[in-house]
């Protein structure tokens, strides 16, 4: 661990060498240590530790931005050399939005020390111990674990000074028995809070069911989705629709229907970088505090999220969802969460006459035609046929092509209990998800081959 | 923006420690990058920035098990915790393994490798690409109608040192290139987006700033800004079966996501079951299960100019080589490393192991992975068709996790009616299973018209790295597909 005070200190000092009229600079720090297994086997064992410096440099209105993979002081100075030589050349910006001004940040208490203390032999040795269950089960074994730390600074010359540090664990289990499969993944701040046989146990439960799977004629369906898989479509309407970017260009489905219904009014959709049951931030790359923004109010469309570029273009101030300086993407939401409902999974699939259980998607695209918010994407592992109010046999791979806000517009369900849903390997986002019960989704594919 | 020599005592001595500590082998890899990225959004430039990175990954196989560390800094000290790491990870993970893990043998090498570079984009003043830049930016404004016009240029300059105890000693130089550009475009609810020479990142290259300069990108900018225009009168193709024909620009996504993937050695294997998924090509059908029309060569080759999947080495010191992955149809070859070419009882490694960077362990990648030229030119393969469609420059892609479902929509499509190219048409959407499409191949264009592309952003593993990968192709027919309008 680097530390709040070596790692602020060092920014500061970078600030204090550069000449231009402002500037800012953001750090990011990270450990991962991460196991890959499959079939009884561990493939892949690393250990990664890394830090990345963004400056940015503005003057005379010109901005120079570079970045290294450094905090020694001669490689920062080369950095803010860089940036400073860019700005030079870069040609001065009309309207160029003030730099963030300081401000208070609550503290958070994401940073667990076991989850970092915990030694390769011992999460071996739980890989071991799931292995032998597996094994006893009568089923292989493939997936991922992995440990990790990350600080996160950001210091500019209007006098913002951020620091937070957080662990991570997170488990990817994937059990496979004969031409069946099933999946499941968690996440926590804390290594010994991660439930790594009530994982297993679940993906178990996906991949010994009693019947072989059976292909389902193609059409619409009643689905009941996990929040694994409500997560995958979140996750594109956040980089299609929820970013300031989308609505300027008229790409994102909100540009000209805010405060319209575009959707069912069982639907609250936003973004919470302070939630502490997400991987929370509690600040952006540029510093501001993160604030919850309602992209979506019981069905209507409420709002994006903006950086201070182009929360200045909109006559807004920055929701706190600025991305690091060298992005091109603009602001965008990495905490999305969904308003839990009132039911619960075993009353909707008694519910549920003739549907398909999902727990995750693969491979969701939602560039097809994003102002409808047009998706496809595939079934994986763990999905089931449900008839009658049962849950009666798994399904083979299917593919749906679906219109979100279509699909968002008949809500059956919302689960009152909410799933954490993150890939412990990636340094940013996560999302607080329900189970959706939808009325109709229409699948157009499915995945045969003789 | 430094000084980008390699500690060769440094590294080489790490080397000589492992081999003392009685590893089974180990490899130490030192990487220095430069990125350049330049952005001019709507008559501007938005963005400059410069990136480095630099640092040293270490990979140890003992008793059998992998184990990778990696660290930024140089100094003895941090390099030996550095190796202590890697070989504790493989000893903790030597416990649960139990059978050993063999690599293919390869020669040692001592070499040196430069990719071929006329213009080196990092002497080529900042002002020029910028005046370049907006240019071609500005060539795209004008109508009412375009709500967003983008420019941008990557330039990369990567120095790796590679060395093992096997005694290989390799430093390779590689250096990219690459622009493109975006218009998006808008009438009522309509919006179209039109790229130029590429969507995903435009176009990426092994060369210098004279690629950039063959890219004609104000020329490219007039066009695509005409038929994204085009396209917002447009009528959406109909929906059944059909004729297509794909520009390469789309073939490059047809052969990425059904051949290129699948035919990772380490994927159908198991090792990426927990991400991406495995593959329909498995060791069992190797030289025996058809993939495709007797039209269908598609070749791995590492070693062609200008490819971003072409080196001298890969990241465990096998030399760049062709290998044909299917021959006139037949699955025929992987991409393969040593080790997983070792596992299925190959003599030798494809040499495809690639690492984004230095802190990150080689995976199976994909070189450039080419559809082989045919004879045939666009005209005489319209030729015949009653009714079908061109479809250029993909918009988007999904595939399954075992590599057979896929589906992808292009930017623009032009329909063909009566063996001609007619009106043009939005959001095409197109539907298959690979070796059922791949089958249905009933032609190929010619090598005039074959170009290579480069892929920056082809994602794997975890931690998920960003690869850069070459795809060569023609033109292409494909007979009895399905289409639809992506509505």
């Amino acid at each position: 661990m680097i530390d709040e005070d070596r790692l602020l200190t060092a920014l500061a000092k970078l600030l204090k060498r550069t000449k231009a009229d402002g500037a800012s600079v953001c750090a990011h720090a990270t450990v991962r240590r991460v196991f890959r297994f499959a079939y009884g086997a561990i493939h892949q064992s690393l250990v990664q530790e890394g830090v990345n410096v963004i400056v940015k440099v503005i003057r005379d209105r010109r901005v120079g931005i570079a970045s290294a993979d450094t905090l020694e002081p001669q490689g920062l100075s080369r950095c803010v050399r860089a940036a400073e030589q860019i700005a030079r050349y870069s040609p001065p910006q009309e309207h160029l939005a003030p730099l963030p001004a300081r401000h208070r940040l609550t503290a958070t208490a994401d940073h667990v020390p076991a989850t970092l203390r915990v030694t390769p032999e011992s999460l071996v040795g739980s890989l071991k111990r799931l292995f032998h269950l597996c094994q006893g089960a009568g089923a292989s074994l493939a997936g991922s674990l992995v440990t990790g730390e990350d600080e996160f600074a950001v210091a500019n010359s209007a006098g913002v000074r951020c620091y937070a540090a957080s662990t991570v664990a997170g488990a990817k289990l994937v059990t496979m028995f004969g031409r069946l499969s099933g999946y499941a993944s968690g996440v926590h701040r804390d290594v010994r809070r991660l439930d790594l046989d009530a994982l297993l146990k679940r993906s178990l439960s996906q991949s010994l069911h009693r019947r072989e799977p059976v292909t389902p004629p193609l059409g619409v369906y009643e689905v009941i989705l996990e929040p694994e898989a409500v997560g995958e479509l979140m996750a594109w309407l956040g980089s299609i629709a929820f970013g300031a970017k989308s609505l300027a260009e008229r790409t994102s489905f909100l540009a000209g229907r805010l405060g319209e219904r575009v959707c069912d009014r069982q639907l609250t959709i936003y973004d919470d970088g302070n939630d502490p049951s997400g991987l929370r931030m509690p600040f952006d790359f540029e510093g501001t505090p993160k604030q919850r923004t309602v992209l979506i109010d019981r069905g209507r469309a409420a709002g994006v999220v903006y950086d201070t570029a182009y929360g200045a273009r909109f006559g807004r101030s920055s929701t706190g969802h600025a991305l690091p300086y060298d992005e091109t993407e603009g602001p965008l939401p990495l905490h999305l969460g969904l308003a839990p409902g009132r039911t619960t999974v075993a009353r909707m699939i008694r519910a549920c006459r003739r549907g398909l259980l999902i727990p995750r998607f693969h491979y969701v695209n939602g560039l097809l035609n994003p102002r409808e918010a047009l998706m496809t994407g595939l079934t994986r592992e763990g999905a089931f046929l449900i008839e009658d109010g049962r849950v009666t046999a798994p399904v083979t791979t299917l593919r749906f092509t679906q219109g979100l806000l279509e699909a968002f517009s008949r809500v059956r369900g919302i689960s009152r209990e909410r799933r954490l849903v993150a890939d412990p390997g990636q340094e940013l986002g996560s999302a607080v998800l329900p189970t959706l019960h939808l009325a109709a989704f229409r699948f157009t594919g499915r995945s045969e081959h003789k | 923006m430094s000084d980008p020599s390699a500690p060769r005592d440094l590294v080489a001595g790490l080397t000589r420690q492992l081999k003392r500590r009685g590893v089974d082998y180990a490899d130490v890899r030192h990487e220095h990058l430069l990125h350049e990225h330049l952005v001019a959004e709507d008559g501007r430039v938005t963005s400059i920035s410069l990136s480095e990175s630099a640092g040293v990954g270490v990979r140890v196989l003992h008793r059998g098990s992998w184990g990778f560390a990696a660290t930024p800094h140089l100094a003895r000290a941090a390099l030996a915790r550095t190796a202590g790491q890697a070989l504790a990870l493989a000893r903790a993970a030597a416990t649960v393994n139990r059978s050993p893990r063999p690599l293919a043998p390869v020669a040692p090498a001592r070499a040196r490798h430069a990719s071929r570079c006329a213009i080196d984009p990092f002497d080529v003043p900042l002002a020029k690409k910028l005046d370049y830049l907006l240019w071609a930016n500005t060539t795209l404004l004008g109508p009412d109608a375009v709500q967003r016009a983008t420019a941008h240029m990557d330039f990369y300059k990567r120095r790796k040192l590679f060395c093992s105890t096997e005694g290989s000693v390799i430093d390779q130089l590689l250096i990219e290139s690459g622009a493109g550009l975006e218009v998006v475009v808008q009438s009522g609810d309509e919006v179209q987006v039109r790229s130029y020479p590429n969507s995903h990142h435009g176009a990426l290259a092994q060369g210098g700033f004279e690629y950039v300069k063959q890219l004609d990108l104000v020329g490219g900018a007039s066009t695509a800004r005409e038929e994204a225009l085009q396209l917002l009168r447009a009528k959406p193709p109909r929906a059944g079966e059909t004729t297509l024909i794909l520009d390469p620009s789309q073939v490059v996504m047809q052969l990425h996501e059904s051949c290129g993937h699948p035919a990772e050695l380490d994927r159908a294997l198991g090792q990426e079951l927990s991400y991406a998924g495995g593959s329909f090509l498995t060791p069992e059908g190797l030289g025996r299960v058809r993939y495709g029309s007797p039209q269908v060569t598609i070749v791995a080759d590492a070693t062609i100019p200008g490819g971003v999947g072409s080196f001298g080495f890969d990241d465990e010191g096998v030399p760049a080589q062709r290998v044909d992955l299917v021959r006139e149809g037949y699955f025929v070859g992987y991409l393969s490393s040593r080790e997983s070419a070792s596992r299925i009882g190959l003599s030798a490694s494809g040499g495809a192991m690639r690492a984004e960077g230095w802190d990150v362990p080689p995976l199976v990648r994909m070189t450039n992975v080419n559809l082989e030229p045919g004879t045939a030119t666009l005209e005489e393969l319209c030729r015949g068709v009653r009714h079908g469609y061109l479809l250029a420059t993909n918009k988007s892609w999904s595939i399954d996790d075992r590599r057979l479902n896929f589906q992808f929509t292009t930017e623009i499509g032009w329909e063909i009616v009566d063996g001609r190219r007619g009106a043009v048409v939005k959001n095409p959407l197109y539907t298959g299973i690979t070796p059922v499409f791949w089958g249905r191949c009933t032609g190929v264009g010619r090598r005039e018209d074959w170009r290579l592309w480069g892929i920056p952003n082809c994602a794997k593993g975890e931690p998920m790295q960003s690869m850069h990968v070459g795809h060569g192709a023609s033109y292409a027919r494909f007979d009895g597909v399905t289409a639809a309008p992506a509505t």
